[in-house]
């Protein structure tokens, strides 16, 4: 480490790598394991005490409008004769959209090897199984009868009276059912090496048997490693078909219906695409503020949230399209409805929502074409929220506009939403960061043994030229590289 | 007297060969001692029987059960007050009798001084819903929404529950010593409305000699009596008018809304229109001119429709009357209107088949004028009839004015409100009441009168008490209840008149077949039954009046008339096609049900055109779907009332209609529902804060102190005011919507002339994308078909396959099938704010469009009402996305809601083209008053809140037709099964049944060319088929 001929930095590594290298700040293996682990085991900064608890009353807020919502029925929501469907289920398609980011890029980019995928899945997967678990609260509470919600399930009973299978909605429930379950089963496995360096580390006893527990007798023996992998690219090739599957079969509650703007078979592409757009939105959004305060730029880098912000662009661009397409399709097959129905959407008494909508997520992120606006950590975070909003208004107008004006022009009406609605959406949010923040205060928020697996360290010939490998202890500044 | 065997356990003469169980040492050895007390153990009567002395000779066990029946049979005859003791509990089952089979019983509801002849099916002693008399030449079981609505009024919880003295509670036979000991110099007013009661006439003579001064009004403030005065003018008395419209070729509306339920005759002007209309079966079509200020259903179903003033009609009749030389004269402003020749030479071709007839509102000078032209042009016989029975025709002003100076001067001891609330609905009232020393008044409610009234006695409702009367035509008939007053000190009519006239208690029942002693040869007592029974006396139409037109008369009359031009904005006041007077306001069906032109709900509004609206620069705006309106203050003399304004196209301009009913103070009894913020019970039931109609709407009867049409000023008061209406949510603007109507082929109509020349007409309405025929399509019962599973082919119910042909020709849009079916299927009122956010609950609605182009203009547009119940459809959109079968389809044909299985995605509602599927967003009835449960129809499940629900096809009565016939072992017989829709309609447009069948009236209707399937292009195949509308306007008039 004296001489600069010798130095072996990572600088001097570019040349035999292709990428730019994915962890920056001249950071070692312990170095990574010191920096993610640590947040998980210092004392509880204030700060978060006070997101947590702006959290919490979120939850409150979402508990109480839920049991006004159960107590007097479903009439507290703003929805009427024509519009049944408002808020919740527009929620729920947002939230689900939201999880898809996570699996799709602990999944279907580790089967693609792409690699910097490492720095961000743990949360983006986090993410998805809290986004996934703010939508199924919206079909559970939106039933009239939420006593009997369980009639969906395919339980044997008395009068052998099963489940509807034709019905797009149960398909819903398996659907979402098997892709919350298998992303929590993908999530739980990737962690047990963290958690099994968590509970190495660990000095207190009660941390020391929770996390024994959960690291599930992890030793980090060969055969361990070994098994572990087999499990995870199984897993993986197991969630990736489900990535796709999940917002189709979502998709399919409305394509499958005959409501003009709703019977369209471009839906369950361009749901899927959608999902990925906001779900990567939804995860720049966070990480930007993650990475800012666990001081983790030098693993989530700005190269990774430029290649989120090229996904965004690609999805969003796809979703634009499929936009323009829905009217060229609406205009070429002839049919009155359909055509009445979107230009109902541009014009009609939801125009706001649609050019809301057609802003955020078609305008807007087209601003990613500059490379020097998508390495901007704020101009990315304001799109990202452009992009979450759009979304939303997506499904809204979809869900709404398609039902206020169908067939007769007698029934049609207008949705407004009520408190409930609005305060119910707002609490999801709140069940959402507090499962976020319990995350990013107890578990390592990023794979560590992923990331230390994509370092140059990483290669097996990266010591050859020092002998037997074992380098002798070097110090780093943990902080070396970081602005301060 | 027959002997009732002994029903105790006495002694047993022999042992019982088994084993005995015994209560006591002395019940085993049977002493003298156990005798006597078991003798006595059980109720008194129990143990004893008739003829104690003789216990060996009971009677015989069918001895017993035919006197039990004939016990029930004589308690529902004459079960009314008195008779009490021969009604017997349940646990006695008469013969014949099963719980839960429901006994009809034919009686009369007593409405605009006539008899409106029902059958009201009844429960358990417990009547439920009301159909037309189906014998009856009144009604032939048609009715129009009033007699619907009124099984709700019976259990209306805001009724008054007992005699009031000042305001404390008293009792009847408080009151009952205060009319004895009335002195006979006392002089008395009494107001009550015009009756055809027999016995009220009778007791009212009695009544008129008992006491020195008698002075009797016919109250008619609502119901004006202007024909009455016309017909008297032109003929000298008031003969009551009747009107054939199906003889009618030719029909002139001056300002008449033949159709809506405030009319005199709905029932018979639209099953008469109807038969007139009948275009394939007679090759031809009666022609129908209105000539109307506002929008009436009678306009939507004209021919040729004229907007005019109200008060420049009298002109227009003149003009007509004189073209056609019934009356001479200068007519006045339309003389020369370009109308009136044609309308002249058209009447004038139809010569006795032409029919002129004047609305309620017009001046006694204008039905003059229409006699006239029906007697010049010889309809009299034909399409007007003249009974030889009079109606009303005091003039009500002048005999009130007179009882106002009286009660002014100090001269009436006691006035007398017999069912009219004059406080209420006549300005200037009060004061002079005050002056009266006793004021007494009989009232279903605890309304506006009796609160300055010294005595107030509940009156019963019409099937709670005996009497009779006779209906439009003259037949007469007994009122008979069905129930006993829900509290006992309510009294009819009859029974108080009856007090005043003889100082003793009257009962209803011995009055009335004292009456009809009078009238019926023969054995009374079986002429009685059979009149009891058939609901009238068969053959007692009222006979033909000798009539000689008066042109002096007529003369006379118009020469009354103001001919000139209205100058300003007139202002009309009429009864409301929903609450009438008010007296059906605090009704909540009634109140709940949409206004037929308008769709608006609990409210009365000021209704005016689009141009009138600007030039008195008000409006309305649409706000996230609901309506917020200006009020305008309208100024007529003195009075001055304020309303929200409403925009209805083709209006005449400067023509402004509001009606009366509303704006009532009923005191209820209940207390006010109050819930903690928590819980929005309260909100959500309409009676949970106090009497149902107050503070609905505002009282507009002092408007009409100087008649029903005036001139007043009129100016914006206020913005903002939330109007609920059930159409219109979301759509403001009618053009928009009158053309996705055309374009969507939703209704279909051609004139007659195009009909003619193609009677294919409604395949040119067609949705232009319509790529497959659709007979392409086989339908359920034929080969192939998906539905045609094992399942369902070896199902019973398989043999029929339900259906519904909705003639839109004759449709006038009444609402009765919507009153019909909300009695019939339990459906629950859910207010007005739940209205103005589109949550109404009705199954069956009427969607009302209004078509402009095709000569008529946004001004001056076409209104067309096409009734919408749940389709059926074979490939139901909703059964496929109901996540749990809540929804399916039933081997029979008809789409079925299983409201137990429901979860209440919504999913279903979303996936209805139609819409017609309404969802309980909160709980509708758990909060609903124990009476009103009672007019529950127990057939029909109650639901409950998060279910969703819509029209079965009355598939209880489907389900009833198939026990019967099952028992029977045969096919159900077309006709067997009626929809509460189809039962209602007055003009036969609703045809149901079973469409495998091909000789079934259904099918024969469907086979029509002018058949047509909503949406059909969706391949859904709608189970409801529509006839195309066939109009036949007037060539030379646009």
């Amino acid at each position: 480490m004296n001489t600069a001929s010798k130095d072996k930095t990572l600088a001097s590594l570019a040349d035999f790598h292709d990428e730019a290298p994915l962890v920056t700040g001249n950071l070692k293996f312990h170095d990574i394991t010191e920096l993610v682990s640590s947040h998980t085991e210092k004392k509880t900064p204030l700060a978060w005490y006070g997101a947590f608890s702006l959290a919490l009353v979120g939850l409150m807020l979402l508990l109480i409008m839920i049991a006004y919502l159960f107590w007097n029925g479903t009439g507290v929501w703003g929805l009427n004769n024509p519009v049944g469907w408002g808020y919740a289920i527009v929620n729920f398609v947002f939230w689900v959209g939201i999880g898809h980011a996570g699996t799709l890029i602990s999944a279907i980019l580790f089967l693609f090897r792409q690699q910097w995928r490492t720095a961000i899945n743990r949360s983006a997967e986090a993410m998805t199984i809290f986004a996934v678990i703010c939508a199924l609260v919206f079909p559970t509470i939106h039933v009239g009868r939420v006593w009997a919600i369980y009639w969906t399930l395919p339980l044997p009973n008395q009068m052998g009276m099963w489940p509807q299978f034709k019905s797009p909605l149960l398909w819903d429930v398996f659907a979402v059912s098997t892709y919350f379950t298998v992303s929590l089963v993908f999530w739980y496995v990737g962690l047990v090496p963290d958690i099994a360096t968590l509970r190495d580390r660990a000095t207190t006893k009660l941390r020391r048997m929770v996390t024994g527990v959960l690291a599930m007798g992890w030793t980090g023996a060969n055969r361990h490693w070994r098994n572990y992998e087999k499990a995870y690219l199984l897993l993986a090739a197991l969630a990736t078909p489900l990535v796709l599957s999940v917002h189709s079969v979502v998709s399919f509650d409305f394509a499958v219906s005959v409501v003009p703007g709703w019977h369209t078979t471009i839906f369950p592409p361009y749901f899927v695409a959608g999902a990925i757009f906001s779900g990567f939105a939804m995860v720049v959004t966070l990480l930007v503020i993650a990475r800012k305060i666990y001081g983790v730029e030098n693993i989530i880098t700005v190269d990774h949230l430029e290649k989120m912000n090229i996904v965004i662009l690609l999805t969003g661009t796809m979703v634009g399209f499929a936009y323009i397409t829905e009217f060229f399709v609406a205009w070429y097959s002839g049919v009155q409805y359909e055509q009445y129905a979107f230009t109902n959407r541009m014009f009609g008494p939801y125009a706001w929502a649609y050019w809301t909508m057609m802003s955020c997520n078609l305008f807007f992120p087209q601003f990613f074409w500059f490379k020097k606006l998508r390495r901007n950590i704020t101009f990315m975070f304001i799109i990202s929220i452009f992009v979450n909003i759009g979304m939303w208004f997506e499904r809204f107008v979809i869900t709404v506009t398609s039902l206020h004006r169908d067939y007769l022009p007698s029934s049609w009406d207008y949705y407004t939403p009520t408190f409930v609605d609005v305060l119910t959406f707002v609490g999801t949010f709140g069940l959402f960061f507090t499962f976020f923040l319990l995350f990013l205060r107890f578990l390592p928020i990023v794979a560590v043994s992923e990331v230390k697996g994509v370092m140059p360290e990483a290669d097996p010939h990266f010591y050859d030229h020092e002998g037997d490998g074992h380098d002798a202890a070097h110090a780093v500044n943990v902080n070396a590289g970081q602005k301060q | 007297m027959i002997e009732l065997p002994v029903l105790d356990d006495s002694p047993e003469t022999g042992e019982s060969p088994r084993n005995r169980f015994w209560r006591s040492i002395s019940h085993l050895k049977g002493t003298d001692e156990y005798s006597r007390i078991s003798a006595g153990e059980f109720i008194p009567g129990a143990s004893e029987g008739p003829i104690a002395s003789d216990a060996t000779s009971g009677a015989t066990r069918r001895q017993f059960i035919q006197l039990m029946g004939a016990s029930m049979a004589m308690a529902g005859l004459t079960a009314c007050r008195k008779p009490v003791e021969k009604i017997i509990p349940f646990t006695r089952m008469p013969e014949d009798t099963i719980p839960g089979v429901p006994v009809q019983f034919a009686t009369a509801m007593p409405f605009r001084g006539a008899l409106r002849p029902v059958l009201v099916e009844s429960y358990d002693g417990r009547p439920t819903k009301i159909e037309g008399n189906p014998e009856h030449a009144d009604s032939h079981g048609a009715t129009s929404i009033y007699e619907q609505a009124s099984i709700l009024a019976l259990y209306d919880p805001d009724r008054l529950g007992s005699v009031r003295t000042d305001s404390d509670v008293s009792d009847w036979n408080a009151f009952k010593a205060f009319v004895a000991g009335l002195p006979t110099s006392s002089r008395i007013v009494v107001l009550a409305e015009p009756t055809s009661s027999m016995t009220m006439a009778v007791v009212r003579r009695q009544m008129e000699q008992r006491f020195s001064t008698v002075r009797w009004v016919d109250y008619s403030a609502a119901t004006c009596n202007h024909s009455a005065l016309g017909v008297q003018a032109a003929y000298g008395r008031a003969w009551r008018t009747t009107h054939d419209v199906s003889a009618a070729n030719v029909i002139l509306s001056l300002d008449a809304d033949l159709f809506g339920a405030n009319g005199s005759d709905p029932i018979g002007a639209a099953r008469g229109f109807a038969e007139g209309r009948d275009m394939e079966a007679t090759g031809s079509m009666s022609r129908l001119y209105v000539v109307e200020s506002d929008y009436s259903l009678t306009g939507g179903m004209a021919d040729n429709r004229l907007r005019m003033k109200s008060g420049e009609i009298a002109s227009f009749a003149a003009a007509v009357a004189s073209a056609v030389g019934a009356w001479s004269g200068d007519a006045g402003v339309h003389a020369s209107h370009p109308w009136v020749a044609e309308v002249a030479a058209d009447l004038r071709r139809a010569g006795s088949t032409a029919l002129v007839v004047a609305g309620d509102n017009q001046p006694a000078g204008v039905h003059a004028l229409a006699a006239a032209i029906n007697d010049r042009l010889g309809a009299v016989g034909t399409t007007v009839s003249y009974l030889s029975l009079e109606d009303s025709a005091n003039d009500f002003e002048a005999d009130m004015q007179a009882a106002l100076a009286d009660m002014n001067a100090g001269d009436v001891d006691v006035v007398l409100t017999l069912g009219v609330n004059p406080v209420y609905d006549l300005p200037g009232f009060s004061d002079a009441y005050a002056n009266a020393t006793h004021r007494v008044h009989v009232s279903l409610y605890d309304d506006e009168t009796a609160g300055s009234a010294t005595w107030t006695v509940p009156q019963t409702h019409y099937l709670e008490a005996w009497g009779d009367g006779t209906s439009k035509s003259g037949v007469m008939s007994v009122v008979q209840p069905l129930i006993a007053p829900l509290y006992a000190d309510a009294h009819s009519d009859i029974e108080v008149i009856g007090l005043f006239a003889t100082g003793t208690e009257m009962f209803g029942y011995d009055m009335v077949r004292a009456t009809w002693r009078q009238q019926l040869s023969g054995t009374f007592e079986t002429s009685w039954r059979k009149v009891v029974h058939d609901g009238f006396l068969d053959g007692s139409g009222a006979s033909t009046a000798r009539t000689s037109l008066s042109s002096t008369g007529v003369n006379a009359a118009v020469s009354g008339l103001g001919l000139a031009a209205v100058s300003g904005t007139e202002i009309v006041i009429s009864a409301d096609t929903k609450v009438f007077d008010g007296r059906f306001a605090n009704n909540a069906w009634l109140q709940e049900l949409p206004e037929p032109t308008t769709k608006v709900v609990w409210e009365n509004v000021a209704k005016m055109n689009p141009s009138t609206a600007e030039r008195l620069g008000v409006g309305s705006k649409l706000d996230g779907g609901r309506y917020l309106t200006d009020t305008v203050e309208i100024e007529v003399g003195q009075y001055r009332v304020e309303l929200p304004v409403w925009i209805q196209p083709g209006m005449a301009d400067d023509s402004v209609h509001v009606t009366l009913g509303y704006g009532r103070n009923i005191v209820s009894e209940r207390e006010e529902r109050s819930t903690n913020i928590f819980d929005l019970d309260d909100y959500t039931d309409v009676y949970g804060k106090g009497a149902v109609s107050t503070g609905v709407g505002s009282n507009v009867a002092p408007l009409a102190s100087e008649g029903r049409i005036v001139t007043g000023s009129i100016s914006k008061k206020a913005s903002g005011y939330l109007v609920a209406s059930t159409q219109d949510h979301g759509a403001i603007d009618a053009e928009h919507v009158s053309e996705q109507v055309q374009k969507r082929g939703l209704f279909r109509m051609a004139t007659v002339d195009e009909y003619r020349a193609n009677p294919d007409f409604v395949a040119g309405g067609e949705p232009a994308p319509l790529k497959e025929d659709w007979e392409d399509y086989p339908t359920l019962w034929q080969a192939n078909h998906p539905k045609e599973s094992d399942v369902m082919t070896n199902s019973n119910y398989f043999e029929n396959q339900w259906g519904m042909v909705i003639d839109l020709n004759t449709c006038t849009g009444c609402n009765a099938c919507v009153m019909a079916c909300q009695a019939e299927n339990n459906i629950q009122v859910v207010g007005k704010s739940e209205v103005a956010r589109g949550r109404e609950m009705h199954w069956l609605r009427m969607d009302r469009y209004f078509v402009s182009g095709d000569g008529a203009t946004l001004e001056d547009p076409q209104m067309v009402i096409q009734p919408m119940p749940c389709q059926h459809c074979e490939n139901a959109p909703c059964e496929q996305v109901c996540p749990v079968a809540a929804t399916v389809h039933s081997p029979d044909g008809t789409n079925q809601m299983i409201y137990n299985r429901c979860i209440g995605t919504r999913y279903c509602a979303n996936n209805c083209p139609y819409k017609v599927r309404r969802f309980n967003f909160f709980n509708w009835t758990k909060t609903l008053p124990g009476t009103v449960h009672m007019a529950q129809n127990p057939n029909v499940t109650v639901r409950s809140r998060g279910v969703m629900e819509k029209c079965s096809f009355c598939i209880q009565r489907i389900r009833g037709a198939n026990k019967v016939a099952n028992v029977e072992n045969r096919s159900l017989r077309d006709g067997e099964v009626v929809t509460a829709c189809q039962q209602v309609c007055p003009a036969n447009a609703i045809t149901f049944g079973d469409l495998a069948n091909p000789e079934s009236s259904v099918s024969q209707k469907r086979t029509s060319d002018r058949r047509y399937e909503l949406l059909a292009e969706l391949n859904i195949k709608p189970r409801v088929s529509y006839l195309g509308r066939l109009r036949n306007p007037n060539p030379n008039l646009a």
